[in-house]
């Protein structure tokens, strides 16, 4: 018999198509839609509060779009997180792995889907800061000022995709839900609090806290003109190496190799 | 076609796999059968490129799994039925997979209504789902891409009698129209019903493989005694293997051999002949006796 071998020439499943399937994993289960509604729900809450509550003063648009970003920085890794952890949890690595076998480029399509609704999820909430500052203009009658600065946009991006990607690579290293949310807010919260305190009592630790601190390097980035001496992109660089590169390479190298079941 | 060779896997100091090698031909359902732990799964995830090998290869078609390209949308593989997303409905699992493999919406509902999912089964979530319906929504995700090739580790698992003869029929023609069947089982009768080339595998070792008719003639000498366990005793003293065959006992020996020892201990014989076709489920036992993991326990029993 004749037989009907694999057929070697036909197209691989381009990365568009993969992308487009990993972001509807975010929303194709009734918890994932709720989450990311309701991450969009709470930027929306506060909005209508800090334009009818708040005291005044704090309704200018850049104040709202701070408001709005630091809402998104707290949640949207949580959605990268787990779009990476789920496939582990929920043991949909067997499919997905059988489906493209060619595991990096998985990660990639991940990685792509999450900073694409990252990115829509910031035109949203620029949408809403909009909306407050007119609403509290218009409805409440105060004073604001509709003025942006060109690096508030900037900062508002770069802080929150910095907060996405070291979720995502939080979520490849660690392989678990729980973990790499516990992790994620462990880096936001506790990370600088501990290493700033060792930092004023050891004095040779305190001069290093800024190589090792990641956020704390973020803040030149998103404070005064925006531009950085270069120690301050070498902050920048050794930070984002130990928070960022080195959890991804990890992550992915594991990955590779896994044995996926 | 499938093509495992010298496969061996170790997990620390256990070997899963041992030097491995079989082919899975076009046109044909191979039958892969062990007893719990035997390796199989194993095997068809080192094929899947989902585990990797400690050494040997395993190709289809001629190269890796990995490197063929969209490969579910030409070798449909099912190792875990449940390994799904207990949040997402039957009809968005199929849905992930047809995207995925460039198909059209259209594709889900034909596999749908194959596998027998109703509409309203299809809404539901997977994790309401019967053991059965997952594993008949597993073969409607493998069936969709219309593949050449199927690797199925125990398919029939959870299926109702009708699923079964269903299963049976779409593999038979599967590869009545030259598609490559592996599907792995320990219930015997069911790969002595759809296989036409059978692998036996035991402690990750492959010991006994060819057509199914080859592997149903048997060997051996068939005997049966007044005093069952003193003919067990005869055996064991004059160190001939047996094992428990439906009212007597099934060797390797020769019926000279069996004969004279039982004379010499003085058993009563009631039969004693060579042993017919033994059914594949004899087989299976006598095969891995010394690897199954109930063997000794079995025959401490009746002994
Ligand atoms: N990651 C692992 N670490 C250690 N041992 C493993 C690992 N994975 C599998 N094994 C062992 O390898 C052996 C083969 O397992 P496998 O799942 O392939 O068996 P199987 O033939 O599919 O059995 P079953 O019929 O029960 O499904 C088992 O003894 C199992 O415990
Ligand atoms: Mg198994």
């Amino acid at each position: 018999m004749s037989a009907p071998a694999v057929d070697l020439n036909r197209p691989s499943i381009p990365l568009g198509r993969l992308v487009a399937v990993e972001a509807r994993k975010v929303f194709d289960t009734r918890a994932s839609r709720w989450f990311s509604l309701s991450i969009l729900g709470l930027v929306l809450l506060v909005m209508v509060l800090q334009a009818f509550v708040f005291v005044d003063g704090l309704q200018d648009l850049d104040m709202f779009l701070a408001f709005s970003g630091n809402i998104l920085g707290y949640f949207l890794p949580i959605v990268l997180i787990m779009l990476v952890t789920s496939e582990w949890g929920q043991r949909t690595a067997l499919v997905t792995f059988t489906l493209e076998p060619r595991r990096g480029r998985v990660v990639a399509a991940k990685l792509i889907a999450g900073l694409l609704l990252s990115f829509a999820a910031f035109a949203l909430a620029f949408l809403i800061s909009l909306l407050g500052t007119f609403l509290a203009s218009s409805v409440r009658g105060l004073d604001v000022s509709w003025s942006l600065e060109g690096d508030v946009i900037r900062n508002f991006l770069i802080s929150n995709t910095i907060a996405v990607l070291v979720g995502f690579a939080l979520a490849m290293l660690l392989g678990n839900t729980a973990a790499a949310i516990v992790g994620y807010f462990v880096y936001t919260f506790i990370v600088p609090i501990v290493i700033n305190l060792l930092g004023s009592f050891v004095d040779w630790f305190g001069d290093i806290v800024p190589w090792i601190e990641f956020s704390s390097a973020q803040t030149p980035l998103v404070t005064g003109d925006g531009s950085l001496s270069g120690e301050e992109w070498a902050h920048l660089a050794t930070s984002g190496t130990i928070w960022l590169v080195i959890p991804l390479v990890v992550g992915i190298l594991r990955l590779l190799r896994r044995e996926v079941k | 076609m499938i093509a495992v060779e010298h496969l061996s896997k170790t997990y620390g100091s256990y070997q899963a796999l041992n030097d491995v090698s079989f082919v899975c031909r076009p046109g044909t359902v191979t039958g892969f059968l062990g007893p719990n732990g035997a390796g199989k799964s194993t095997a068809m995830r080192i094929m899947t490129g989902l585990t990797p090998a400690s050494s040997g290869v395993a190709t289809i078609g001629g190269v890796a799994y990995r490197d063929i390209p969209n490969p579910s949308s030409q070798v449909g593989v099912l190792l875990d039925a449940s390994a799904q997303h207990g949040g997402r409905t039957g009809r968005e699992v199929l849905t992930i997979a047809a995207k995925t493999m460039g198909l059209p919406k259209s594709r889900v509902d034909e596999m749908l209504a194959l596998v027998g999912l109703t509409p309203s089964e299809a809404k539901r979530r997977v994790r309401n789902y019967s053991l059965g319906m997952r594993q008949r929504l597993g073969l409607a995700q493998t069936l969709l891409g219309d593949p050449s090739v199927l690797i199925l580790d125990e398919p029939a698992n959870g299926l109702d009698p009708a699923g079964i003869h269903w299963m049976r029929s779409l593999l038979r023609s599967f590869a009545e129209k030259g598609g490559t069947v592996l599907l792995s089982s320990h219930l015997l009768h069911e790969i002595e019903v759809i296989a036409d080339e059978i692998i036996v595998i035991g402690h990750g070792r492959i010991v006994a493989q060819g057509t199914k008719d080859e592997l149903l003639k048997g060997s051996g000498t068939f005997v049966r005694a007044l005093d069952p366990s003193a003919l067990v005793n005869a055996l064991v003293s004059a160190g001939i293997e047996s094992h428990v065959s439906g009212a007597g006992l099934a060797t390797d020996a020769t019926a000279e051999q069996v004969g004279r020892a039982a004379a010499a201990a003085g058993v009563v014989l009631l039969e004693l002949r060579a042993a017919e076709s033994a059914n594949l489920e004899e087989m299976f036992l006598q095969l891995t006796s010394d690897t199954q993991r109930d063997a000794l326990a079995t025959e401490g029993a009746r002994a």
